[in-house]
């Protein structure tokens, strides 16, 4: 008891680092995963055999040093040695065999076929299931990813209306500036009318007011001599140029 | 190394994920490529610890196993290994029983 807790308490004073420098030397020397020696374990097809059962490797074991029809021999040497020293008895049991035997010939024959189908086809709807769930995943994953390429291809066309529309406020900036200038021209162009039009008014006013005051002025100072005079005069120049005529 | 436990050779950060049908260990010579003069030494060679030859029948089960008894379309042939082996392990354990039935006395 007191001796654990004195180990508790060494391992509490370790540091961490050194912990870590400690495990990782422990557990190996090169420390590199050996990909090539060691790859990862592949569920393969299974094995060929002859004769049903056999596997095709004993075969091959004997080809090298015997041929093709070696192995073929020796498993019949060997059944009619087991048979000849009777060491392989044929007791009741062995006919027993024999039926079976050809019991199990006839069906593997007779019903392997459909079977083997529909083995394959549950095998096939088996992984079919359980890889549903994953390729719905990964499916609906896609969709979400072209969702968001689409969202922001989207955001980039809100990129060009706002540019659009900064410039449609430019525009709109400028026709108002224009339109202030032109209303400022204007302005000043009726006024500056305004004012030619009351000069040359007060000048005609002044003018005629003038030209009345003269003439009242005139009038008024022609005498009822002047006048007889002038009337004279008229009537014989009237004369002088009858008289030429 | 208790029961339960991995090899003392398989280093999981080099070795990858566990195989049960794998030895670990340093490879020898495969008993199949061997002469008839080398196989006294070969079986010399051979750890025959009782720890050791339970791992060399599991790793013999699992390499049956992922050979015939795992692949995803398994044929007939496990089955019919199965049948015949038993039927010898049968005959082999009840042979002095059978033997009786000899019918020849001379061979």
């Amino acid at each position: 008891m007191l001796s654990r807790i004195a180990l508790r308490s060494v391992l509490a004073r370790q540091s961490a680092s050194t912990a870590l420098v400690a495990r990782t030397s422990a557990t190996d020397v090169s420390g590199a995963r050996d990909e090539v020696n060691f790859p990862r374990p592949v569920r393969g097809e299974p094995g060929k055999v002859r004769l049903g059962f056999i596997p095709e490797e004993w075969f091959q074991f004997f080809h090298s040093k015997t041929g093709v029809t070696g192995p073929y021999t020796f498993g019949v040497g060997l059944i009619t040695y087991l048979f000849s020293k009777e060491i392989y008895v044929m007791e009741h049991e062995y006919y027993t065999g024999l039926s079976i035997f050809l019991i199990v010939y006839y069906g593997t024959k007779k019903m392997g076929p459909q079977v083997a189908a529909w083995l394959d086809k549950e095998v096939d709807s088996v992984e079919k299931s359980w890889n549903e769930g994953r390729l719905q995943t990964v499916k609906a994953l896609e969709d979400a990813i072209a969702n968001e390429k689409d969202s922001q291809w989207r955001a980039q066309g809100q990129e060009l209306l706002i540019e659009a529309k900064k410039e449609n406020v430019l525009l709109q900036l400028e026709a108002a500036y224009r339109e202030r200038l032109m209303n400022a021209y204007q302005e000043v162009k009726r006024r500056l009318d305004y004012q030619l039009e009351k000069a040359a008014l007060e000048r005609r006013i002044s003018q005629k007011n003038m030209v009345d005051w003269i003439v009242a002025n005139v009038t008024k100072a022609i005498t009822p001599d002047q006048e007889k005079q002038t009337l004279d005069r008229c009537i014989a120049d009237l004369g002088a140029l009858a008289a030429r005529k | 190394m208790a029961i339960g436990d991995y090899p003392k050779e398989y280093k999981p950060a080099v070795h990858g994920p566990y195989d049960p049908a794998r030895f670990y260990g340093k490879p020898d010579t495969p008993f199949g490529q061997l002469k008839l003069s080398e196989v006294g030494s070969w079986l010399a060679r051979r750890n025959k610890s009782p720890a050791a030859l339970m791992g060399a029948c599991s790793r013999a089960w699992w390499r049956w196993q992922h050979k015939y008894m795992q692949p995803k379309r398994v044929n007939g042939a496990p089955f019919f290994q199965l049948l015949v082996g038993s039927m010898t392990f049968f005959y082999v354990i009840n042979y002095g029983k059978i033997k009786h039935h000899r019918s020849y006395k001379y061979h």
